[in-house]
């Protein structure tokens, strides 16, 4: 039969040229990664057993020293204890807050879509540049904030040893409730409205239909919110280090200013991509669970 | 904010049997809470445009006060006064953020398209681009430092754009799949019984259908880039340093001028925020969509 053999040519041909087109439109792609991902990955893995530092990229390899010196030295399990406590703190109050956010934004009211766009604002706003205002509105000499807790008989040192991690608490918060609101407010937006009819049908109050309606239907939602947050929290770096570069001592020293202080102001290479390397596979086993949960609500969270 | 996202909500929590008239009174009561709420987290902001304005004797005097006699000299001096290299700096975080978006627009439509319609690689491309917007960007500061001394990218502007195209690539792959995923496959497969190649079909079909997440990629990776200060601090040293970067470096390299450096902070703060404002609900869409931010 001509005619088969002729189809079969066709389809042959076809799929031949949808290869290949997915070959060209992929090849960017493909450069990219090559250099900028894959060899990153690989040569930042093998640096970690490597006596490399700043001036001398000497490509030595060491064996395990560089993760022996890295948990003999009390450093990086205080960075690690900082980053993680911090990151479970902010991370519950914006959790909360977003939250309570989201519900007085979920109700229709003057002036709505002003307070919406003035709300996202932060979120827009560079930590760094952000970090250079809290400068402004904490400097002790012409910050508003301590002249305005002097004026009520309030004199507190903001940047020492005591205050500062509530106070680097409570920026993150301001700048990141925002971001969970957000998530959240999606997210009450895509609720049947059946669901809370039906509950309000059967005599539930507000807090009853909130708890035993609301949160159950929002959980994907609440998660992805969550582990955004958590997973940004734990690489904080630049509001921080623009306001106290880690100090005083290393009180405020999260993992990232560690890494990135051990590698370019310690100068030791070797010992910033070990550092980096644990972190990596500590969060790793995270990765598939996080990205499955999200992925499954962000598409929720769109409509 | 008229989007397919964030529509203004007719239904709220409250169950409609308690919903009474009386409670139009109650609506100023929102609106009371969103404004406190949305002033306070605007602080810090609104305090260095305060102080901006405020002529340098004022700053000192009175920190809580609005500013007596205001004045634009601080935004003069940063912008004219030499010694201040803040317009370079500016110029720099444009060139970024534009490249930046540019970059992963070109790599990523196309790329995506290939995996999404063409089997190019299958979904673990996704999975991993997911994977790899939850890694810190520190793991990878010390391997792009090396790589990009040896490759001569150390303190260029296209350095600084390879790298953020690097951040941001995932962003756009996600966001970019789960668009082409909702527009039906019927309508690219009727282009080519038309006789149209892929490439054609890619063009002129698909992308204007894509256009809405396009629009919400580019502001997104915009922002992202603007904002991004660790690669800058490891990559840069002078000639491509960003604003992120010099308003920072104000504070420790002229120390007092508070005024300047309020009215640097401000001016670098302006082009995300503008961006953000006007391209609302495209951003929010994207934000809340692949739900991913830098």
């Amino acid at each position: 039969m001509p005619h088969t053999v002729e189809r079969a040519k066709t389809i042959a041909a076809e799929r031949h040229k949808r290869t290949f087109a997915a070959t060209v439109l992929s090849l960017p792609l493909i450069l990219f990664a090559a250099v900028f991902v894959l060899y990153p990955l690989a040569s930042g893995a093998l640096t970690a057993f490597q006596s490399s530092t700043l001036l001398d990229q000497s490509n030595e390899l060491n064996g395990i020293d560089n993760f022996v010196s890295l948990f003999r030295s009390d450093g990086f399990a205080k960075a690690a204890g900082f980053t993680v406590g911090f990151s479970a703190i902010v991370v519950a109050l914006e959790m909360v807050l977003g939250f309570a956010l989201a519900l007085v934004m979920n109700r229709a009211f003057p002036g709505k879509k002003l307070f919406f766009t003035l709300l996202l604002l932060p979120i827009m706003i560079a930590p760094a540049l952000l970090g250079v205002m809290f400068r402004l509105l904490l400097n002790g000499d012409i910050g508003a904030l301590p002249t305005l807790l002097e004026s009520v008989g309030l004199s507190v040192s903001l940047f020492s040893p005591d205050s500062v991690v509530p106070l680097l608490v409570v920026l993150d918060v301001l700048q990141w409730t925002p971001f969970t609101f957000l998530i959240i407010y999606a997210g009450l937006q895509s609720l049947p409205k059946e669901l809370l009819e039906a509950s309000a049908m059967d005599g539930a109050g507000y807090f009853r239909s909130l708890f035993s309606v609301v949160v159950p239907v929002l959980k994907p939602v609440l998660f992805a919110a969550f582990f955004l947050r958590a997973i940004d929290a734990i690489r904080t770096f630049d509001v921080i280090y623009v306001l106290t570069a880690g100090g005083p001592g290393t009180t405020t020293t999260t993992l990232s200013i560690f890494i990135y202080k051990t590698a370019f102001e310690a100068g030791d290479f070797g010992k910033a991509a070990a550092a980096a390397l644990v972190v990596l596979l500590c969060l790793i086993p995270f990765v598939p669970f996080i990205v499955r949960r999200i992925s499954s609500t962000g598409m929720e969270a769109r409509r | 904010m008229s989007t397919t996202t964030v529509r203004p909500s007719t239904a709220s929590i409250r169950p409609r049997a308690t919903r009474k008239p009386a409670a139009s009174g109650r609506k100023w009561l929102f609106t009371a809470l969103a404004g406190v709420v949305a002033l306070i987290v605007n602080v810090p902001l609104l305090n260095a445009a305060l102080v901006s304005f405020k002529p340098d004797g004022e700053i000192a005097k009175n920190p809580l006060a609005p500013p007596a006699s205001p004045t634009l000299d601080h935004y003069a001096n940063v912008l004219y006064a030499s010694g201040y290299d803040f317009p370079r700096f500016f110029l720099n975080s444009a060139l970024i953020a534009i490249g930046t978006v540019l970059v992963v627009l070109v790599i990523a439509i196309p790329a995506t398209y290939a995996i999404v319609r063409l089997g190019f690689g299958g979904r673990w491309i996704i999975s991993s681009a997911s994977g790899l917007r939850l890694l810190p960007a520190i793991f990878f500061v010390v391997p792009f430092f090396i790589l990009f001394s040896t490759l001569g990218l150390q303190d260029t502007i296209q350095g600084l754009i390879a790298a953020n195209a690097f951040l941001n690539l995932p962003l756009a792959i996600i966001l970019l799949s789960s668009a082409l995923g909702d527009i039906p496959q019927e309508i690219e497969e009727a282009a080519a019984v038309d006789g149209a190649s892929i490439y054609r079909t890619l063009g002129s079909i698909v992308l204007p259908l894509l256009a809405p997440t396009v629009v919400a990629v580019a502001v997104l990776v915009f922002i992202f880039s603007w904002n991004d200060y660790l690669f800058a601090l490891v990559l840069s040293t002078s000639n491509a340093t960003p604003v992120t970067l010099g308003a920072a470096n104000f504070i420790t390299s002229t120390g007092i001028r508070w005024g300047d450096i309020s009215a640097a902070s401000v001016l670098s703060t302006l082009p995300p925020l503008l961006f953000a404002v006007f391209a609302q609900r495209y951003l929010v869409s994207g934000l809340s969509s692949g739900a991913v931010k830098g």
